[in-house]
This record gives C-alpha cells, sequence and structure tokens, in this order.
C-alpha cells in the first residue's frame, strides 16, 4: 500500500523533528526569566496570597480570567442554543 | 441516562457525591493558600454534580436541582467577578486593583514574608474573585451536561 | 524511587494512548480516554505542577468522558469501511 508507506514516513519524520526540537532545548535553565524573578520575590508581598499561581491568575494577570469566564459563558450560550428544546412538530431549517 | 443505573452505583454516588462536593469546596476557599483555585474547585464540584445525573433518572435530578438553580450561579458568579473588579473605582483605584489588601479588615490581615503557616484571612480581593469564578465554573459545566442530556431525551423520544 | 514511578508512568501514558486510537469499542476507548487523563494528572503531579494536575483530573478524567458517554448514547456506532 502506498498510502500506509506514506502515512508512516510522515509519521516518522514528524516524531524525530519534535524529538529533536524537544531534546535540543536545555531544560529548566531559561534564557530570560527577568519576570519569573520579579514575581517570586515581589509576589507575595505585593497580593498576599502564599499561591504565587493563584497570585499571577487572579491578580497580575486577571484580565485573562475575566477573558476565560467570557469564554465558559459563550460555551453554555452556545450548548444551550445548540440543545434546545424544540416543540411538537418543529422541525430544523436548512439554508 | 434516561433510566437510573443500579442500586450499587446509585449508592457509591450518594457517598462519593458528599466527599466531592467538600473537598471542591475546600479547594475554592483555600486557593490563595494552597494548589488550586476558582476554576479546578468549581471543575470538581460539578463533577460530583456530573456524577449524579449519570446516576440517576434525569426526572429525579430534575426534582433535586432545577436547571434554574444552575442558571442563577453561573450569572451571579460574573456578576460578582466584575463587581468586584468594578469595585476598586469608586475607592479611588485602577480596575482589578487588589484594595482589600494589607488594610486589616475582611480579608486583608498582613501576611508575613516567606515560609508561613497560611492564614484564611489573607489576600484581598483575591478569596472574593475566586469563590466568584468557582460558582460560576460550578454552574457552567453543571449546565452544560444538563442541556446535552436533556437535549438527547427528547432525541430520543422524537425518533 | 521517583524516577521508577516516573518512568512507569510515562510508559502507561503511551500504552493508553495507543489503546484509544485502536479501540474498536467506543465506550471503552471513552473510559480509556480517562485513564489517560488520570495518568497525565499524575504526570503533572510528579513535574511539580498541582494546579495543572487538578484541572486535568477534574476536567479531563471526569466531564470529558461524561461528554463523550452522552455523545456515544446520542448516536449510532456504524463501522464505515
Amino acid at each position: 500500500m502506498m498510502r500506509t508507506k506514506v502515512a508512516w514516513f510522515t509519521l516518522v519524520v514528524l516524531a524525530g523533528s519534535l524529538l529533536f526540537a524537544a531534546l535540543s532545548i536545555p531544560f529548566g535553565d531559561p534564557a530570560m526569566s527577568d519576570m519569573d524573578d520579579y514575581f517570586i520575590a515581589h509576589g507575595q508581598e505585593q497580593t498576599g496570597a502564599n499561591n504565587i499561581v493563584t497570585s499571577i491568575v487572579f491578580d497580575f494577570r486577571a484580565f485573562d480570567t475575566l477573558g476565560e469566564a467570557c469564554v465558559l459563558f459563550t460555551a453554555v450560550f452556545g450548548v444551550s442554543v445548540l440543545f434546545r428544546l424544540r416543540k411538537k412538530g418543529e422541525d430544523y431549517e436548512y439554508e | 441516562m434516561s433510566d437510573s443505573l443500579s442500586k450499587i452505583i446509585r449508592t457509591t454516588a450518594d457517598v462519593m457525591f458528599l466527599f466531592i462536593t467538600v473537598f471542591g469546596f475546600y479547594i475554592v476557599l483555600h486557593g490563595h493558600l494552597t494548589p488550586g483555585g476558582g476554576f479546578q474547585g468549581g471543575a470538581v464540584i460539578a463533577t460530583g454534580f456530573i456524577l449524579l445525573i449519570v446516576a440517576y433518572k434525569l426526572e429525579d435530578f430534575l426534582g433535586w436541582f432545577q436547571k434554574r438553580t444552575f442558571q442563577n450561579c453561573e450569572m451571579s458568579g460574573l456578576v460578582l467577578f466584575i463587581g468586584t473588579a468594578l469595585a476598586a473605582i469608586p475607592l479611588g483605584y485602577l480596575f482589578f486593583m487588589n484594595f482589600l489588601n494589607g488594610t486589616g479588615g475582611l480579608f486583608g490581615q498582613a501576611v508575613p514574608f516567606g515560609i508561613n503557616p497560611g492564614f484564611l484571612n489573607t489576600a484581598g480581593t483575591i478569596p472574593i474573585m475566586n469563590i466568584a469564578v468557582g460558582i460560576e465554573v460550578l454552574g457552567g459545566l453543571s449546565i452544560i451536561i444538563l442541556y446535552m442530556t436533556t437535549g438527547i431525551r427528547s432525541h430520543e423520544e422524537g425518533e | 524511587m521517583i524516577e521508577i514511578i516516573h518512568i512507569l508512568v510515562l510508559i502507561g501514558i503511551l500504552i493508553t494512548a495507543a489503546l484509544i486510537v485502536w479501540q474498536k469499542n467506543l465506550v471503552a476507548a471513552a473510559v480509556t480516554f480517562a485513564a489517560f487523563s488520570f495518568l497525565l494528572s499524575i504526570e503533572f503531579y510528579i513535574l511539580q505542577a498541582p494546579d495543572v494536575a487538578i484541572a486535568e483530573a477534574a476536567v479531563g478524567a471526569g466531564i470529558s468522558t461524561a461528554i463523550y458517554l452522552i455523545a456515544i448514547r446520542a448516536t449510532h456506532d456504524q463501522e464505515v469501511t
């Protein structure tokens, strides 16, 4: 089968390139860590929270959390429109 | 999920629902001290409700909790989150400013720097936002599953 | 000791990820996906990210499994060759 060979070749090339990209980066040694050092040094006294992740998510970058809440609301809205209860005899309209 | 499952599964769901809910509220309320937070705790509580939806009949579940309850949870969570963020503006601070931290009042206890035992009454507006996001995620994820179950139900009856 | 557990969890992630694709039964594939999410949350915990581990365990193993089971129930499984 030609398609099987092509699929295996693509899989091997993709896996090899991804593994090479992952192995060539030094692990646990970031090149730029100014923001990390600032958050670790001043996050506790500026926000009062012991958990630095929560202090970043809810204080330093709270706009991100606001967007996430809007995303969840939009998901609920979409599901409620998609799965709404239809009346008797009502059918979907296709354009 | 139109009929309830066996008695073993129902009893296990009854017992586990209590522990899952208590653990979820623990994660939400201790979000500023231990790993976790609003989203994780709300997802854990929603898992407890989904366990009840899967184990029992839909009519039984709708007799205990109405859809209106989860919708109100979602909306009140969003309003509390935005309201906490907007409440900083009339007090003279910027949007999303942590104005309760270090004032000594509600959630305003001064935190000792470094390793400390973890006091619950700290961190300003972060616990309030944790509770708001927890309520919102709890309502949202539960109402998604509830809508899907009822939609499937009407689809099966219509055929 | 922790290295042995780490390697075992990684091997389990590979095995369950392959089983999800190779399962013929859809319900079995959904349950295998729950096991995959559980092992992935243990991996996150070993890599010192407990926040992500809790979110993965709740959303991946709990809610998405329920969504998959509801979707499987609402559709017909018919193998297309």
